[in-house]
């Protein structure tokens, strides 16, 4: 029987992480995946991250798995694909099946990184051809490059929800809505603005009502619910949509480490069913770790560190790593995870209400309602230069309202104009004495696309507008077009004055529109003229 | 369907164009990807359906978890279409609970 001295099973994030730790200390290391390529989730995910630059923020989700690929051939780490883990059994034996063969192997230690499912909600209508997971959907458009559908229902406003929304925008889908059954969006605000302000409606307190069509979704009934979650007669809304991209939650893939012996516990806060585990990510089967979304449902960048905990403690148990470097080496990697378990979407938060930041400010109602801040809210903001300095010439304005874990706009500027306090989780605000460029590196930087550059006195009546953006195709200098305000809603005209592209942009270009002055505060979103009106 | 010029991930590194049969129809799609995905790609999104109810399925998962876009490749019945990769000349056919139409017709199933 072949031997191992490091089993991981699941080549994402978490597992790809915990086999480059564990290697790195001598560990010999064999990863299973049932996927034809590795990387789990990481390879579809096309946006910026957030948290510091030690979780890699303002990086694209595949170019990280890239260079966790990378890292891990460098290291001999070896990677068996379409390899399914069935079985885990006494002594730590594993049952591996790939092309219909099944081999037993035994291994020293096993990480289990199997990551997470999808949920479904059952409705009439939801075995349709049409209605598709936002994993399905994010797999077809950014790994295949075709198209899920043409005009598209999500039914989520969780961070899946939101973030796969804006890739089909990217994809050239039209997104018609983004419903959710809860009063709040779940996701980021900033995720969901950059939906919002190309005109995508959210409708808060609804759900599907049912999905028609002959043989495939011709459309979609969406419904009001009431406190009580019931439908509220009368408010039926018919979206003629031939997709329905379904962002309901996930729950951790448990069901291997109980195979294994290992006890769990429903935990809803960790997304459901989650194997018993300690800080070390140790189960209670001695030599079995787990790590990632299976033990309880975060994001990438939390994987990658719950991965090298359990990496670490894989080669601690071996004796390949002494108790004193494993002590340092673990105290770091808590750290940047106690980090991005901060702020109003950390740890514990889940469904808790918030009406104020952590300085103090009232939130943004129209965020949480309608996903986007509304002008009448935004100036309260840390963010928001006063008139006076916006009068003055160029500045940053900062969008960013909700505490989340995320510092890459501090990192951006070199001139020092953007601050953060203490804590990673603070909101960004404005040095008042120094001088903005207008370099645009801010702007492209924000995984929250969030900065937006203004100078309110670029003419005689005119103000200057500089935006995030990343839809093709891209305006050219010149190019004349519609200002949309943060829902979408055209306010007047604006003018392409240039459009940046830098490599150290990485894909996010830095567009530039002149507009009316009165709309400086208004105006957010440029739309070429000749786009389809959404909403007319 | 396809996407062209993505403003993050630029061309899609594709494979050759070849030509496979689906239901007998002449088809095109790219040497590689998965089936599912030049089906849809040629606007084929009902992949079978289920035997007792005759209910018709498409992508579900895109992963090969859920059995939903399974169909007869090659004569083979049950293969994960969305993970499958296309090659030249391949049959491509709707799969009828395990059959084909034709079969399913000739058992006189209710179409
Ligand atoms: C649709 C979707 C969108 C998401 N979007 C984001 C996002 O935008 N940002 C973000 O930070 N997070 C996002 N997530 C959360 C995502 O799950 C985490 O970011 C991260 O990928 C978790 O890493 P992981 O390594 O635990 O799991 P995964 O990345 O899911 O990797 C697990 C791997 O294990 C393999 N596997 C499972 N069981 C077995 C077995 N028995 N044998 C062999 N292999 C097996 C799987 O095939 C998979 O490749 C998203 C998740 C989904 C489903
Ligand atoms: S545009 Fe440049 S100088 Fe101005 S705030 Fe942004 S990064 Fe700093
Ligand atoms: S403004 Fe700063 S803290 Fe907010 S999302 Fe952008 S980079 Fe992150
Ligand atoms: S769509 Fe789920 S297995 Fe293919």
């Amino acid at each position: 029987m072949r031997r191992v001295e490091l089993a991981v099973v699941g080549a994402g994030p978490a597992g790809l992480s915990a086999a480059i730790e564990a290697a790195r200390h001598g560990v010999e290391v064999v990863v299973f995946d049932e996927n034809q390529r590795p990387g789990g989730q990481l390879f579809k995910q096309i946006h910026k991250f957030f948290g510091s630059k030690e979780h890699r923020a303002r990086e694209r989700g595949f170019r990280i798995g890239e260079d966790l690929l990378k890292e891990a051939r460098e290291l001999n780490v070896t990677v068996e694909l379409e390899t399914v883990v069935s079985g885990i059994y006494d002594g730590l034996e594993l049952v591996v099946t790939k092309n219909d063969r099944v081999e037993h192997l035994r291994a020293n230690a096993v990480v289990i990184a199997t990551g997470a499912s999808e949920n479904m909600i059952p409705f009439p209508g939801w075995t349709l051809p049409g209605v598709i997971g936002a994993g399905a959907a994010q797999t077809m458009c950014n790994l295949h490059g075709v198209k899920p559908g043409k005009n598209i229902l999500m039914v989520g406003s969780g961070n899946v929800g939101v973030v796969v929304g804006l890739q089909l925008i990217q994809a050239g889908c039209s997104l018609e809505a983004v419903i959710d059954a809860s009063p709040r969006v779940g996701g980021y605000g900033v995720h969901a603005a950059k939906i919002a302000r190309t005109g995508v409606p959210f409708h808060l307190r609804h759900t599907i009502k049912e999905v028609y069509g002959k043989d495939r979704v011709e459309g979609a009934v969406i419904v009001e619910v009431d406190e009580k979650w019931q439908p509220v007669p009368g408010s039926e809304k018919d979206l003629k949509v031939d997709t329905v991209c379904m962002a309901v939650g996930l729950s951790p893939m448990y069901q291997l480490s109980k195979i294994a012996g290992c006890e769990t516990v429903e935990d809803p806060s960790r997304g459901g069913v989650v194997p018993i585990c300690d800080e070390y990510g140790a189960t209670t089967v001695p030599g079995i770790y787990v790590a990632g979304d299976v033990s309880g449902i975060e994001e990438a960048s939390s994987a990658m560190i719950g991965g090298k905990i359990a990496g670490a403690s894989a080669a601690l148990k071996q004796g390949y790593l002494a108790q004193d470097v494993f002590e340092e080496r673990y105290a770091a990697f808590r750290k940047s995870l106690e980090q991005l378990r901060q702020g109003q979407f950390g740890h514990g938060m889940k469904g808790k209400k918030i009406t104020h930041t952590q300085e103090g400010i009232e939130v943004s109602e129209s965020l949480l309602c309608r996903g986007f801040v509304d002008e009448s809210e935004i100036l309260r903001f840390p963010g928001i230069p006063s008139e006076e300095i916006r009068m003055r010439g160029l500045t940053p304005v900062i969008e960013c309202t909700q505490n989340i874990p995320c510092d890459p706009c501090r990192e951006a500027c070199v001139k020092g104009c953007i601050r953060i306090g203490e804590s990673i989780t603070d909101l960004p605000s404005l040095s008042k004495e120094v001088q903005c460029t207008g370099c645009g590196m801010c702007v492209a930087a924000c995984p929250g696309q969030a900065i937006f550059l203004l100078n309110q006195n670029y003419s005689d009546g005119e103000a200057l507008v500089v935006l995030p953006y990343e839809f093709q195709p891209l305006p050219e200098a010149g190019d004349e077009g519609t200002a949309c305000d943060r829902s979408g809603n055209p306010v007047g005209k604006a003018k392409v004055l240039k459009v940046q592209k830098a490599k150290t942009m990485d894909g996010t270009a830095v567009l530039s529109m002149i507009v009316p002055r009165e709309l400086a505060m208004t105006a957010r979103f440029f739309r070429p003229s000749g786009s389809e009106e959404r909403r007319a | 369907m396809r996407i062209k010029n993505h403003p993050i991930l630029g061309e899609f590194d594709k494979g050759r164009t070849v030509a496979f049969s689906y239901n007998g129809a002449p088809m095109t799609g790219c040497e590689g990807e998965p089936i599912a995905a030049a089906l849809r790609a040629n606007d084929v999104i009902i992949h079978r359906y289920t035997s007792k109810e005759h209910k018709p399925r498409g992508i579900f998962c895109a992963i090969g978890r859920c059995t939903d876009c399974v169909m007869i490749v090659n004569g083979k019945p049950n293969v994960r279409t969305c993970v499958t990769p296309l090659e030249e000349g391949m049959t491509v056919e709707t799969q009828y609970g395990l059959l084909t139409q034709e079969e399913a017709e000739a058992k006189g199933a209710v179409l």
